[in-house]
């Protein structure tokens, strides 16, 4: 880990949340939550963006929005990145990778459903404030990007549990793609895709996520 | 003497936005012709999309032609800088949290943007890469009326668009309350406003003049 220290900043690194421009978030990368949300699977990625007043930290709340009735979770895995990186290729991402977090895609159903039927850009459904929820950051020498498992529970509620082998496109192949035309920042976070088990949230519900023995954090929903 | 060193001591701050900034929010369907030239219907609320700020391009750099596009197309719009965080802001209230005015392309991948449409998904990969989001220099508000400001754009000296922001289907202030209401603005975010119709295709090698007529120029070279 000297050699970790002398690549990234730990501590930098540590408050991925100040330095962060951007949140790059894949959709449908894993079968089942394509399928339990009658999607096709894609043949490519799809990606969109969240703004960084989205981001909540550990213990930090989740805002219920006014204009919505049925937001829901999706636990994602999050990607730190370390070094400014554009066009890199998948064998080299990795090595720009400072460490991860798990993350919740918080997502307003309804008007995501609405957008789609209306040939529209979802940023009123992904892009609120408060809607990227992330746990604190885990240095990438303490996760293998292709064997996490992760946990989300509503309550006592256990709602969405997988394992990142299970994604349909690998974490390299998503920083290659995606790093082809938009460049990624030091603190910048990829969220890599939930699992099925999405579902709904309500004001008073507490949300739990976590990567078994390695990490967890709790948000409140308001 | 007060308000105009206050005025300078914003302006002067607020003309690196491009640096300052956090994010682009940008606003589609906000003039009548340009929803009517692509076919698409008028919006009965505003339309929002975002660019991260990895899109900036400033005057006398270059627009990246991406190998996934045939249909590369401009876009000229009113951009708007906040000068102050601002959330759930009244439209009353909007124009004082803006610092200034800019000049600015929304460069768009004309048929991935059709394909994201006709598949459902976002249309982040049509209006979000690199460089596509070519900005003028700044212009501090007390130099412009945003209910009445010219913008027009020319690809190799050749007029294409030409619009008023008068004709926006949502004023500037309504659009800041719109988007304050759930995601808040911060110093230096830029708000694109909507462009007017005459949006058209870029070829690699066009220059690319932008500006508010009297005001502000700029000029982008496609690569």
């Amino acid at each position: 880990t000297l050699l970790y220290t002398i690549k990234f900043e730990l501590q930098m690194m540590k408050d991925f949340v100040k330095q962060c421009t951007k949140i790059v978030c894949i959709g449908r990368n894993y079968a089942k939550h394509a399928a339990e949300l009658g999607n096709e699977i894609p043949a490519e990625p799809f990606y969109f963006i969240k703004p960084t007043t989205c981001l909540v930290e550990d213990g930090g709340e989740i805002i219920y929005p006014d204009i919505s009735n049925n937001i829901h979770h999706e636990l994602e895995l999050g990607v730190v990145i370390g070094k400014k990186m554009s066009k890199v290729t998948k064998e080299n991402a990795m090595s720009y990778v400072a460490g991860y977090s798990v993350t919740i895609d918080v997502t307003c159903r309804d008007w995501q459903e609405k957008c789609k039927a209306e040939r529209k850009p979802w940023s009123i459904s992904k892009c609120l404030d408060t809607f990227c929820a992330v746990g604190p950051f885990i240095p990438a020498d303490e996760l293998a990007h292709d064997n996490v498992e992760m946990l989300l529970k509503v309550n006592e509620d256990k709602r969405q549990h997988v394992n990142t082998k299970d994604m349909l496109f690998d974490v390299p192949t998503l920083l290659e793609y995606v790093n082809q035309h938009i460049t990624l920042l030091p603190g910048d976070l990829v969220q890599t895709g939930t699992p099925d088990g999405v579902g709904p949230m309500v004001k008073g519900d507490t949300v739990f996520v976590s990567i078994p023995g390695v990490s967890e954090a709790s948000f409140k929903v308001v | 003497y007060f308000i105009q060193s206050n005025l300078s001591e914003m302006a002067s701050k607020m003309k690196d936005f491009v640096e300052l900034g956090s994010k682009i929010i940008c606003v589609g369907r906000n003039y009548a012709k340009h929803a009517k030239e692509l076919g698409n219907s008028l919006p009965e609320t505003p339309l929002i999309f975002s660019k991260p700020t990895t899109s900036y391009v400033k005057d006398g750099g270059s627009i990246l032609y991406p190998s996934i596009t045939n249909m590369l197309h401009h876009e000229v719009e009113l951009g708007v800088i906040m000068s102050k965080v601002t959330s759930r802001i009244t439209a009353n209230a909007a124009l004082d949290n803006v610092a200034g005015y800019a000049v600015c392309i929304d460069v768009t991948c004309r048929d991935i943007q059709e394909d994201c449409k006709n598949d459902g998904i976002p249309w982040t990969m049509a209006k979000s890469l690199d460089s596509f989001c070519p900005v003028g220099p700044f212009v501090s508000s007390h130099l412009i009326d945003p209910s009445n400001t010219e913008i027009t754009l020319k690809v190799n000296d050749i007029l294409k668009q030409q619009g008023n922001s008068r004709d926006m289907i949502f004023s500037i202030p309504y659009l800041i309350e719109y988007i304050s209401a759930h995601i808040t603005l911060l110093p230096g975010d830029l708000i694109l406003t909507g462009t007017p119709e005459g949006v058209g295709p870029l070829q690699v090698g066009d220059k690319v003049t932008v500006a508010i007529p009297g005001i502000s120029e700029a000029s982008f070279y496609v690569k």
